[in-house]
């Protein structure tokens, strides 16, 4: 908990020093002031830089005090649930053109229903995944005229 | 006020098609609405989909439909549930709730849906006034007062995150990172592409937008998910009293005025105007320890107001291209998308567009307050839909969303990390407004700084150069100063209440 309590803190840190160096070694414009796409991101970044390890320093003294999020990110069947979702999303994006939109949402859309909803109401689970994916076929590619795979 | 170009725009808000989509709208805002811990941001972010194909005029209608159906919506829950669907909700607890307790669901949700009514009507009659000076007066504004009007809209959403300025201003530096991303618009210099030819317009902010608001807060709500409490609730007539109306009139006509007042400024929102009112009725009431209990004035004052604040929260938008919330923030980057530009310009190059919001809104009110009280037993019924199935939908529309915006897969990858991100966001307390704020003017505040500079030979004197700019440069150290001077004023008070204690105990 407290390495999470941390993470975002210091992914900021991280995240402002990458900046930082980037916005340094931008190119020189050949229009203009040669630095003028400099000076935004140069300045963003060190400014950044202060207020992250600012944010650093105050979660380190709270580092005892308890974030009741957190912990219930990581109790129960929580972690599971984003940790799938995220999968679940990854999968659909490799599916997504090869199967089409229809077949890859149906899977999509089913695999999250049974996940989240649980097997037990598979049958609301199922009419909810064959009804809505037809729906939003429709209603995209047909009514609003998205043309989908 | 141009009678024709508000009589134009009435003839096209009135067009069957568009009152089609400010019923749609609505309708579809006030179920989003509806979803414990899902406000109008999410439903216009999970919606925009929706718009594309429409022509700009009607696509701006259908979004303010949303905008304040989801307003509407996020105030059943709080009554039904005791869970507001967000910030501007949470006021309509203290007393809705209780009041349902009581078994006066249906006067409750009755009142709440009133009180919206006449707080939106009184605000767009504000709107019809405030907006076209407004604008005119926004057009006299060069790139050095563009750029400091920008920066007081996010110093004023940062400074508002009370108590969590640190992370805000980080949010808001994200933002402002995030836009830098892309071509310079002045230079053609690559900047931050990584050689991904698909960064090289920039990552869309739309994208952004999806993932922190809608696959992020239902991400944050798996953790709570099996805790949502499953209430059966009787409903009953859904009308008030004479008594009811007689002590809830003048909250409601107090608190619309007020409500669009806040909404106008901005960083100021719906949020605060809804506990402004509560709060101030709570001062003025006579029955002062009926608050909390179910007083229905107390319902009724922050319905009011909230409903009016989103209303004002229009005009920054509109006259001057410049949200001031998060939702309007969201509004302008689908409008950016669907070709629309809202500014100063608008008033006078497409009237009608214009016209035919405000116009709209007066529909949409209408069209509201009718559903919210007509199609009470429908409405219920969809809150009882297990969240377990409607966040999976909402998920699945946030991805059909993001192919449409470039019809290219990579983007998942890109709405599945900004999901995480608002997930992280969310736990860590850090407010989210300041990042989509700064991500959507994040460009335009560059530019406008560069030019401004430019015009100037180099020298930071143009940003003191007029009254107009002077006036922002003191309003944004007045913002940046609010927290100390409420932390003090707060010292004061505890300060003489100690002394009154002191006193009373001597």
């Amino acid at each position: 908990m407290k390495t999470l309590k941390l993470l975002m803190p210091a992914g900021l840190t991280i995240f402002s020093i990458v900046f930082l160096f980037a916005s340094l070694n931008l190119p020189k414009a050949n229009l203009g002031n040669p630095y003028g796409p400099i000076y935004f991101p140069l300045g963003l970044s060190i400014f950044m830089l202060i207020f992250s390890v600012i944010f650093f320093i105050q979660e380190l003294k709270k580092l005892h005090e308890t974030n009741t999020d957190i912990k219930l990110m990581l109790s129960g069947r929580t972690p599971k649930l984003i940790l799938f979702t995220i999968a679940a999303g990854l999968v659909y994006a490799f599916l997504f053109e090869p199967l089409g939109f229809l077949y890859s949402t149906m899977i999509f859309l089913g695999a999250l229903l049974f996940f989240i909803n649980g097997p037990k109401k598979w049958l609301v689970n199922i009419i909810v995944t064959v009804s809505f994916s037809f729906i939003s076929w429709y209603a995209f590619s047909q009514l609003l005229g998205v043309s989908l795979p | 006020m141009d009678i024709s170009s508000f009589l134009d725009g009435l003839s096209i808000a009135v067009q069957p098609i568009n009152i089609l989509w400010i019923i749609l709208g609505g309708f579809l805002g006030t179920i989003v609405g509806m979803l414990p811990g899902l406000g109008p941001a999410t439903a216009v972010a999970v919606l925009i989909p929706v718009t594309f194909g429409m022509n700009p005029v009607s696509a701006i209608i259908l979004m303010a439909a949303i905008y304040y159906g989801a307003m509407y919506g996020g105030s059943r829950s709080s009554i039904l549930l005791n869970t507001p669907g967000d910030g501007s909700a949470i006021a309509a607890t203290f007393d809705g709730y209780p009041m349902a307790k009581k078994g006066q669901a249906g006067e409750a949700l009755a009142i709440s849906a009133v009180a919206s009514f006449i707080g939106g009507l009184m605000a767009v009659v504000g709107f019809i006034f405030l907006a076209e000076p407004l604008a005119n007066f926004a057009l006299k504004f060069g790139p050095a007062e563009y750029f400091l009007l920008m920066l007081l809209t996010l110093s004023a959403i940062v400074a508002l995150s009370i108590g969590r300025m640190i992370k805000g201003f980080l949010a808001m530096m994200v933002g402002l990172a995030l836009s830098t991303v892309g071509i310079d618009t002045q230079t053609g210099v690559y900047r931050f592409t990584m050689g991904i030819p698909h960064l090289s317009e920039g990552i869309d902010f739309l994208i952004v937008i999806i993932g922190v608001y809608a696959i992020g807060e239902v991400l944050y709500n798996f953790l709570n998910i099996d805790k949502q409490k499953k209430e059966k609730k009787k409903v009953g007539k859904v009308w008030f009293s004479k008594e009811q109306w007689k002590r809830s009139k003048w909250p409601i006509l107090r608190s619309g005025p007020l409500g669009f007042i806040i909404g106008v400024l901005p960083g100021a929102g719906g949020s605060i105007a809804s506990m402004i009112s509560y709060t101030s009725e709570k001062q003025i009431s006579k029955r002062t320890e009926e608050f909390g209990e179910g007083a229905v004035e107390g319902l009724a004052a922050p319905e009011s107001s909230n409903n009016a604040a989103s209303v004002g929260a229009m005009i920054p938008l509109l006259t001057m291209g410049i949200p001031g919330s998060g939702t309007t923030a969201v509004m302008l980057g689908a409008l950016i998308m669907l070709g629309l530009r809202p500014g100063p310009l608008l008033f006078e190059q497409q009237p009608e567009t214009a016209w035919a919001l405000i116009n709209s809104m007066f529909i949409g009110n209408l069209a509201l307050v009718i559903i919210n009280i007509a199609m009470v037993g429908l409405l219920v019924k969809i809150l009882d839909t297990p969240a377990k199935v409607l966040y999976p939908i909402i998920v699945l529309l946030a991805f059909i969303g993001t192919y449409t915006l470039s019809y290219s897969v990579i983007d998942f990858f890109l709405l599945l990390i900004f999901g995480l991100f608002g997930l992280m966001m969310k736990v860590m307390d850090i407010p989210i407004a300041p990042l989509v704020l700064a991500l959507i003017v994040g460009t335009d505040m560059e530019q406008n700084f560069r030019m401004a500079v430019l015009s100037s030979n180099g020298s930071l004197g143009v940003f003191f150069s007029s009254g107009v700019s002077i006036g922002l440069v003191i309003l944004t150290m007045l913002s940046l100063c609010y927290p100390l001077i409420l932390k003090l004023a707060k010292r004061k008070k505890n300060m003489s209440e100690d002394e009154d204690q002191v006193y009373k105990s001597s």
